[in-house]
């Protein structure tokens, strides 16, 4: 039919001068000639972009995974706030330079506060991407799952989670803060910088991450002579604090570790000052070191001692990040939000000198990671450099108290930006 | 040690009382309209999130904002009713079913959406404080939640016996067919029927506010609670919900005590599981009132 048609209309062309057939034709062709000269344009408009870009070097993708919808959404929120402060902050000061200057490009994907999805989505953003490294995701719980997809798909993934299991038989996964058994020695030893003798109440969510903190404190407690007189999980969301704090008053206990996520931490703090009871608490990291607790508690907050794996105050380049987290959200960066900055600024170091984006050189680099200046460096004692097992050798956490609505770092000395307050 | 267990059995009652509320509402409509409301939750829910705008916005004390929250949750209560509900009710449960648990899911998202998920509480003069009687502290804003809520379920016991409507409500629970034959206009009953129940969802937000958070996901914890005593104190059962929901509150609150801190929704699932064994109607019996 086409063909007929074609060779019609040429002929029609060639032989007939029928001023009735020649406009027919002309609109015809004109009609094709203009589709073929329209479809060019659409493309290059289309495409204008590959050839500059191509220029300026391709992107170098990189993974976010976070849960911003669910029970730890809020949380996710302010994570990915933060990971596009930092991917700005490395494009703006020109990107990766081994790579002719090659932006950063944020691949986010919401994990949903559930394992089930972490596994799915980690899976479906590594295979639909080519992705150079991976950070996530908060909770230990879905980390743990986030990075052994990580570790067989061959991709990097670095995390502030603190669950020391991310420490065991793995490769790909580097942990640049403070593990969660160092988080328990740094409580023992803040208890014993307010109280003569702490007889310490432990009580914790039973979960990956509650369960791996309290083992720590069980086991070191001995050796930094603090006794304790309850170990006690509870499970996470309550309706009631006050059965578990009637507990702990009866245990003697003059000092309380609780190791929650904020709602429960938020019911512990309020009925232990109804109660009437007289402990210092230490609510650890998770739930207590953003700023939700303090809008939550108001002044009952302060004086409350915590352990985080960062604070905004601890050095001059992180309270520069600080100050525009601050002007963009209208709070202060919280631990898990800053370190993700940091690990960042690890990612894009890794990159420089790997000289390429392939995630395989990209580990090979951030193993052999040694800053202790930059944005990179950022974390307690400033020096960040892994060990075989992806731990940072010199991570440490810092001790943080809440001092007139703001969370100040106490301890250790190095990191300490304001006195340790006895309550 | 005596005083240790007074005090746990204090914490059960005042706990207990508000699953009373969002249970005597899933038992009401279930005895009433003979479906299983999975969104009562969300309706506590909502119930804490207008008291929360009320005492942000106009400084209006949560326990005060009851005399909104209620009537607004009733109001809701009859629209559901008259316009969703009532289509589904027939012969097949799936539909029923799959309205209420939607119903669940849309209003949990919505929140999501319209509130973000994060945590906010209402900081009042009395949030904090405790009555002390001897070794013994009783919260404030627990009691009055408590007192409230027990005048709210006497109010309804008194309705529920005494006037016409309350009546036919109680005739409809217990043979439809007939009560239709006898005069009474279902879907009348029905749209009362949820509304009341979701006005108490509603004073059950009202009063959690003083101290507990309001989130999107608030209601999925108080509700599992309320299915359990709605079983445990016989389905359809008014006065066997209120008595289920505090026995359950003091197991809790004797479990975490005794047995272990993540123990206490151990105890109460036991206490369920050997009550049904033994009385498998439930602690009311058969009979429905």
């Amino acid at each position: 039919m086409t063909k007929d048609r074609q060779q019609s209309v040429l002929n029609n062309a060639g032989s007939n001068d029928a001023s009735g057939a020649t406009p027919i034709l002309s609109k015809r062709q004109s009609r094709r000639k203009f589709l073929l000269k329209a479809s060019g344009v659409v493309a290059a408009g289309a495409f204008g972009a590959v050839p500059l870009r191509g220029w300026a070097a391709d992107p170098v993708n990189i993974g976010a995974l976070y849960p911003t919808t669910g029970s730890m959404a809020q949380i996710g929120v302010g994570c990915v706030a933060a990971a596009k402060l930092a991917v700005e902050m490395i494009n703006e000061a020109g990107g990766i330079k081994s790579l002719g200057g090659a932006k950063l490009n944020l691949i986010l994907s919401d994990v949903q506060s559930d394992t089930t999805v972490t596994r799915t989505e980690t899976d479906r953003l590594i295979t639909g991407n080519k992705l150079s490294a991976v950070h996530g995701c908060f909770a230990s719980a879905l980390t743990l799952i986030a990075s052994e997809v990580c570790e067989r798909a061959k991709v990097p993934i670095i995390t502030g989670s603190s669950s020391d299991q991310l420490n065991k038989g793995r490769t790909y996964t580097f942990t640049p803060f403070a593990r969660a058994s160092q988080f328990a020695k740094a409580q023992l030893q803040m208890a014993k910088l307010v109280g003569d003798k702490p007889k310490v109440a432990v009580i914790f969510e039973n979960t990956a991450f509650g369960t791996s903190t309290s083992n720590g404190l069980k086991e070191l407690a001995p050796g930094e002579g603090v006794e304790i007189v309850m170990f006690e999980p509870y499970s996470a969301g309550f309706t009631d604090a006050s059965p578990l704090i009637n507990k702990v008053k009866a245990s003697g206990a003059n000092a309380l570790f609780s190791v929650s996520y904020l709602n429960d931490l938020i019911l512990i703090v309020r009925t232990v000052k109804q109660v009437g009871l007289d402990v210092a608490i230490n609510g650890g990291s998770g739930g207590f070191v953003i700023p939700d607790f303090y809008k939550n508690v108001g002044k009952l907050a302060e004086g409350l001692q915590g352990v985080a794996h960062w604070n905004h105050d601890m050095s001059d380049d992180a309270q520069k990040v600080n100050a525009e987290y601050k002007k963009r959200t209208g709070d202060f960066l919280f631990e898990y939000a800053g370190g993700l900055v940091a690990q960042t600024f690890m990612i894009a170091d890794a990159l420089e000198r790997a000289g390429s984006a392939d995630p395989q050189k990209v580990r090979e680099a951030l193993s052999t990671l040694d800053v202790s200046s930059g944005y990179a460096a950022m974390a307690p004692g400033g020096k960040v450099k892994f060990g075989p097992d992806g731990k940072n050798i010199y991570g440490h956490p810092v001790g943080v108290q809440w001092q007139n609505s703001d969370l100040a770092s106490v301890f250790p000395k190095e990191d300490a930006r304001a006195p340790l307050l006895k309550t | 040690m005596l005083e240790t267990v007074a005090q746990a059995v204090i914490n059960g009652l005042l706990i207990g009382g508000i699953y009373a509320l969002v249970s005597i509402g899933v038992t009401l409509i279930f005895g009433v309209v003979k479906i299983v409301n999975f969104a009562q939750g969300e309706f506590v829910m909502i119930g804490m999130y207008l008291s929360f705008y009320l005492a942000t916005q106009f400084g209006i004390d949560p326990i005060v904002s009851l005399v909104v929250t209620m009537p607004v949750l009733f109001v809701v209560g009859v629209l559901i009713q008259h316009f969703l509900i009532r289509r589904v009710l027939g012969p097949n449960d799936m539909p029923q079913i799959f309205l209420t648990f939607a119903l669940s899911l849309l209003l949990l998202n919505l929140a999501l959406m319209l509130f973000t998920a994060n945590y906010r509480t209402v900081h009042t003069s009395y949030s904090d404080e405790a009555f002390h009687l001897g070794g013994l502290y009783i919260p404030v804003a627990k009691l009055i939640a408590f007192a409230v809520a027990m005048m709210l379920s006497a109010a309804l016991w008194v309705f529920l016996h005494t006037t016409d409507l309350g009546k036919a409500m109680r005739a409809a629970s217990q043979n439809r067919d007939v009560a239709t034959l006898m005069g009474i206009n279902p879907n009348r009953v029905f749209c009362v029927a949820l509304g009341i129940a979701l006005a108490l969802a509603g004073a059950a937000g009202s009063l959690l506010m003083p101290f507990y958070s309001a989130y999107p996901f608030v209601g999925q914890v108080f509700v599992l609670m309320a299915f359990v005593a709605v079983v445990l104190g016989t389905l359809g059962n008014v006065m066997g919900a209120l008595i289920a929901s505090l026995m359950m509150g003091v197991a809790e609150s004797l479990g975490i005590q005794y047995v272990g801190a993540d123990s206490g929704l151990l105890v109460v699932f036991a206490m369920l599981l050997l009550t049904l064994a033994f009385k498998p109607n439930g602690l009311g019996g058969g009979r429905a009132r």
